[in-house]
């Protein structure tokens, strides 16, 4: 439309930069905070609590928040995995948060996974089967298992799996101090992962069902769809070609947001299952007021979230052409 | 021989009794001419007919003069006032059958004049009548016969042979058509126009304005024994000056006048019937015409002010002070404050951009106070746009804009509520412009409740109720609490006219107000909006694209092509001679000729 | 309209079931404490022992009665629920609609607020909040509140928009009436479905936050809550007491999330008029096409 062609600066690029710039906030916002604070913010944030520090070990951390090095250095160190010291556990900041990241990320995008891909076929046949038994019943089941909270699930199923009938391990991720090659270790993982994976997935599976469901209803109402059963499409691809891809959208956004939440989504369930995942890290720091952690853990929860989040949006238009050609 | 009457009053009557007939009238007719005296009944028409052949009663009391070629017509001298009679002036009465004696034969009456003033023998008096009724359309075969076998029409061509046996120098004409059909009135005029040109007077007192605007050369409207307006006659449907006279015409069934019938709200005045009691010659039972508003209770003296005010579209306080003078006008003289129409508002050189989109190149609209202007093109020609700048709704890129003389844009900057109070809109879509949430005495309090109008809850309903009153709908107390899914779509926008018009404002816009409505409701509605429009004097900007529809209602209307005004006029002129070649073409496709030329006739140049 | 929705609100038995239970705990939730045998504080009794007919649920390891204090933990979750949900379902609505309808700048500032506060993952503060400052539980439900009016406030802001457009609103706008008197007259009334879907989402957000929250120790130790009462009784998972102390706080607290699950879940079929059901033999002659 303009008489001179210009190349188009990328919109991806615009994202990219945006991302940046918002982080960049958030970290500073995460220096800047605890200095910020009035009074002594170190005293003040362990009184009340039943944890104290040895004199040596204050004096540490008041000098860690009170060190005027500059965001520079506070970013350089932040790169480079200097994240402090933890009193509480006795290890760097650092090493904590990375032992604890790949059990969550371990659970949480399984069971995600697992979660929306089920769902989403289920909700799809469900949709399409609208009308019958099978898919009120489905629905009904569904709607059910939405209204059971996670602590409930969760409970019950350590209750029976675990507790009583012996048949899944009641914590951990593994079985710690264990020999064995790398097949053993990976029975061994899952054997921990099932009973929080199941938690999650049945806490997360009805949503997503319903979800597409619903969508797809709307979806399978529009007139593209007479249009394609017109044209002799066979009805599977019909159902997930030209239906499916439709609904695809707020599942989409859902998978996005349950996992930009990760943390704090399956933190809950983690701790019923004691599960070592940043969940239960951020929870016992909480408890021992264990700054440097909290820190470190939120400020990557932000993060993530911004990421995901900013990424989603290309997520859109890769999904929805509409959306892609709207500007 | 002309005709002059100065300063005319009559009264009759006498003391606290008396009816002032005529009042202030002063006219001059030319040799030649034709005076058009339009008045409806108690205007005082008769009178002045009357009062120029000396005809009044014993108890009417004349001032002035009535002058004959400068001599003043000698009233008490009856010898020569009889001398005077049919032969220099003669009249035709109203009520044809009525004057004529029913038991003499016509040929003997049309005759009369002749042996009475000596001018022929019997024999050739009866052939010269003969004559005249032959030339009258009435065959020799009835001459012979007596006034009651005669239908109406042809009882005042008869007065009418028998008022000009004498080819009298003054012709005073009272209503000579109201009882004849169109080609009979074709014969009167040619007598008038054959009479004019041998250098006769004519007085033409009629209420049919059409026929008036035919035969004379002046025009005075008569109201309440006064002049309103004396103006040229051709300019009588074209661009009346006097609301009274505008009134008049929107009233009239011309061919000319393309509108539905108006009318005109209120009475001129009521008769009554009663009896004073106190001795002396009042104590009888007499009737007499009462003016309402009259300061004194038995309606014995005029009211003070402007006579036509309490029923004019556009009075205001001033109306109602003191005697009101007649002025000069243009070519015109008018008796009216405002010196004729005031303008209610106008829309000068107006633009509007959308984007890169032009809505309105610059446009100019007028609209006169208690007339009715359509807007009228296809969608996008930018009428929506247009009506909705002068409703305040939108403002323009470029302009002025000016609402009963004030700015639009400073009026709306410093208090938009106030204006909003006087402008009532109605939309295309009733179900749509009002909440489903409201009922209906919500919906139509709405205004009320925005202006805090009412302190009281009992004031505002009794107005809702006289709102819905207005509109022909129920006024009980179930109706007030229906919801609108349950009405049908013209009940829903007579709710939406009323919801206009509780805050009696001065102008209604309706933006295609029966687009959305079945045909026979349609009907129904148009004639309320125009009863309405009556009844208030509200002046309306009526927008619509179909314009068969825009005929029966408009006084003037204005037709928009891709955001120009490409032409305006009187509605019966622009329909029935447009001269816009983008007008013509919706004319006739309004009328089912849909031209095989479209694409070449498409593109228009602005302005013509 | 509404009355079509009630209608066919009554009709749709998730509704009913939904909305009877929530009744029943309701009810139970508020005349709970009278019926209380105990005090719930009252640690005197024998603990740990089974039913009988003087404690029907038994006694804790504390020494206090369960039946008494599964009474009081419903209600504070209840309460919860209700407090955080209200004060949401408010804050959203009157940012929603002012938002939306004054646009410019108001709009932008509220929406990037909203933006930002959508960004805080809930529980996290909450942890952070309870462990910290360890304030009141009906503070903490205000801060819940003020953390998930966002959801609403878009919801609502998205349909002022589209309302903004209608013509009785530009009507209305026409006859000088003002923006309080609009938002109020005109587009609050429209949008009644978000508010209560909205509210039961966000009423059960907050009892299963109250109930996350509890289980993990947060609130004070005094309180008795539902989460609280099935983070004690799983630790004594090898006695013979799951069945009184463990199972019933676990079904109370999921019936009740259920019941508004119910409730929240048939509010949107009904009210998302894109969701009719058509009948069975359209949908089987469509597929057999």
């Amino acid at each position: 439309m303009d008489a001179v062609p210009r190349k188009p600066k990328p919109r991806w690029l615009l994202g990219v930069v945006s991302f940046l710039a918002a982080a960049l906030v958030m970290i500073y916002l995460s220096y800047a905070l605890p200095r910020i604070l009035p009074g002594d913010f170190v005293t003040a944030a362990y009184a009340g609590s039943h944890v104290t520090l040895t004199a040596e070990q204050e004096a540490s951390l008041q000098s860690l928040y009170s060190q005027d090095t500059g965001f520079g250095s506070y970013l350089l160190r932040l790169v480079t995995l200097d994240w402090g010291y933890s009193h509480a556990f006795l290890a760097p900041v650092s090493e904590l948060f990375l032992g604890a990241l790949p059990w969550t990320l371990l659970l949480l995008g399984t069971a995600n996974l697992i979660a929306m891909s089920a769902g989403f076929v289920t909700g799809v046949e469900a949709a399409w089967r609208h009308g019958t038994r099978t898919e009120k019943g489905l629905i009904a089941g569904a709607t059910v298992l939405e209204g059971i909270p996670e602590i409930c699930t969760g409970v019950v199923l350590l209750f029976i799996f675990a507790l009583k009938l012996q048949w899944f391990p009641a914590a951990g991720a593994e079985t710690a101090y264990a020999e064995g090659g790398l097949f053993t270790r990976v029975i061994d993982v899952l054997h921990h992962l099932a009973l929080p994976l199941c938690t999650l997935i049945l806490a997360y599976l009805p949503g997503n069902f319903l979800l597409t469901r619903n969508s797809m209803m709307m979806v399978m109402k529009a007139p593209y769809m007479v249009t394609a059963r017109a044209k002799g499409v066979p009805p599977r691809r019909v159902r997930y070609v030209h239906a499916a891809r439709n609904a695809l959208l707020p599942v989409v956004t859902r998978f996005g947001l349950r996992l930009a939440f990760m943390i704090t989504g399956a933190l809950v369930v983690e701790r019923i299952n004691s599960y070592p995942g940043l969940g239960t890290l951020l929870f016992n720091a909480i408890q021992s007021r264990d700054l440097p952690v909290i820190q470190a853990v939120v400020l990557f929860s932000s993060l993530i979230v911004l990421a995901v989040i900013l990424s989603m949006e290309g997520l859109y238009r890769m999904i929805d052409p509409r959306i892609r050609h709207a500007r | 021989m002309s005709l002059e009457i100065r300063n005319l009053d009559v009264v009759y009557g006498n003391g606290g009794h008396s009816i002032q007939a005529l009042e202030n009238i002063d006219l001059t007719i030319d040799r030649g001419k034709c005076l058009a005296l339009i008045g409806e009944s108690g205007s005082g028409k008769t009178t002045f007919g009357k009062a120029c052949l000396g005809l009044l009663p014993e108890n009417a009391r004349i001032h002035g003069a009535i002058l004959l070629n400068g001599e003043r017509i000698p009233y008490e001298d009856k010898m020569s006032l009889q001398g005077i009679r049919w032969k220099k002036i003669a009249m035709v009465f109203q009520n044809g059958a009525a004057n004529l004696n029913p038991s003499h034969r016509i040929i003997d009456q049309v005759a009369e004049p002749l042996l009475v003033h000596g001018v022929e023998n019997s024999s050739d008096a009866r052939m010269r009548a003969a004559i005249a009724l032959e030339q009258m359309g009435i065959g020799s075969d009835a001459h012979g016969r007596y006034p009651h076998q005669f239908s109406g029409g042809q009882a005042q061509k008869i007065q009418l042979a028998m008022a000009m046996i004498l080819d009298p120098e003054i012709l005073i004409l009272d209503e000579p058509t109201s009882a004849l059909d169109a080609l009979s009135k074709g014969l009167v005029h040619r007598l008038i126009v054959e009479k004019k040109s041998r250098g006769k007077t004519i007085v033409l007192i009629t209420h049919d304005l059409e026929f008036a605007v035919g035969c004379a050369d002046t025009v005075a409207v008569l109201y309440l024994g006064q002049i309103m307006e004396k103006l040229p006659a051709e300019q009588v449907f074209s661009n009346p000056l006097h609301p009274y006279t505008l009134a008049l015409k929107r009233s009239y069934p011309a061919m000319n006048n393309a509108r539905d019938l108006g009318g005109i709200r209120g009475d001129a005045f009521y008769r009554t019937v009663h009896q004073h009691g106190r001795g002396k010659e009042t104590d009888y039972l007499h009737s007499h015409i009462q003016v309402p508003e009259s300061s004194h209770k038995d309606g014995h003296a005029p009211p003070v002010g402007c006579l036509f005010g309490q029923r004019c579209t556009q009075a205001v306080e001033r109306c109602k002070q003191g005697p009101i003078q007649i002025e000069s006008v243009e070519d015109h003289e008018v008796r009216c404050v405002r010196r004729g129409i005031a303008e209610r508002f106008v829309l000068n050189g107006v633009t509007k951009r959308y984007g890169s989109t032009r809505a309105l190149h610059p446009v100019t609209l007028n609209v006169k106070a208690g007339e009715i202007f359509s807007l009228v093109g296809e969608t996008g020609s930018g009428k929506t746009t247009l009506a909705m700048i002068a409703a305040g709704v939108l403002s323009p890129d470029a302009g002025t804009r000016y609402f009963e003389g004030r700015n639009m844009d400073q009026w709306i900057k410093k208090n938009y509520r106030s204006l909003a109070g006087r402008i009532g809109v109605i939309y295309q879509n009733p179900a749509e412009s009002v909440s489903h949430r409201f009922t209906v005495g919500e919906i139509i309090a709405e205004p009320l409740n925005i202006h805090r109008t009412f302190r009281e809850k009992k004031e505002k309903e009794r107005r809702v109720r006289e709102c819905l009153a207005d509109v022909h709908l129920s006024t009980d107390d179930h109706f007030l609490k229906r919801y609108p899914h349950e009405l049908n779509m013209g009940a829903l926008q007579r709710i939406c006219i009323a919801r206009a018009l509780v805050l009696d404002p001065s102008l209604l816009i309706a933006d295609e107000p029966t687009s959305s409505l079945d045909p026979s409701v349609q009907a129904k509605v148009l004639k309320l909006l125009l009863d309405l429009q009556i009844q208030r004097g509200l002046t309306m900007l009526f927008v619509s694209h179909d314009v068969g529809l825009v005929r029966k209602i408009s006084d003037r209307i204005g037709v928009m092509y891709q955001g120009r005004m490409v032409e305006t006029g009187p509605a019966s002129i622009v329909l029935q001679q447009p001269r816009h070649p983008y007008t013509r073409l919706l004319i006739r496709s309004a009328m089912g000729e849909f031209s095989k030329e479209i694409n070449s006739e498409e593109r228009f140049s602005s302005g013509h | 309209m509404h009355v079509k929705i009630l209608r066919d609100l009554r009709r749709n038995r998730w509704f009913l079931t939904g909305l009877s239970l929530i009744g029943f705990f309701f009810v139970l939730a508020m005349i709970g404490p009278s019926l209380a045998p105990f005090d719930p504080q009252d640690f005197s009794f024998n603990p740990l022992s089974p039913p009988a007919f003087k404690h029907l649920l038994g006694v804790n390891d504390g020494g206090q009665d369960i039946f008494s204090e599964l009474l009081y933990s419903l209600r504070n979750t209840v309460l919860f629920g209700l407090l955080s949900g209200s004060a949401a379902l408010v804050i959203g609505v009157l940012i929603g609609a002012f938002s939306g309808w004054l646009g410019g700048f108001p709009d932008a500032v509220f929406m990037r607020l909203a933006d930002i506060l959508l960004a805080i993952p809930a529980i996290m503060i909450l942890i952070i909040v309870a462990a910290v400052f360890r304030p009141s539980p009906s503070v903490l439900a205000l801060i819940l509140a003020f953390m998930t009016w966002p959801t609403i406030s878009k919801a609502i802001r998205a349909q002022t928009l589209g309302l903004k457009e209608s013509l009785h609103v530009k009507a209305a706008v026409q006859m000088g009436g003002g923006n309080w008197h609009i938002i109020r007259r005109h587009l609050l009334p429209e949008m009644f479905p978000l508010y209560l879907i909205g509210f039961a989402a966000k009423t059960r957000m907050a009892m299963f936050m109250e109930a996350s929250l509890a289980f993990l120790g947060l609130f004070d130790p005094g309180r008795k809550s539902l989460g609280m009462m099935i983070s004690y009784a799983l630790k004594y998972y090898y006695l013979d007491i799951w069945w009184n102390w463990l199972l019933p706080p676990i079904l109370c607290l999921s019936f009740v999330i259920m019941a508004i699950t119910f409730v929240a879940i048939s509010l949107e079929n009904v009210l998302d008029p894109r969701l009719k059901e058509g009948s069975l033999k359209e949908t089987v002659m469509e597929k057999t096409l």
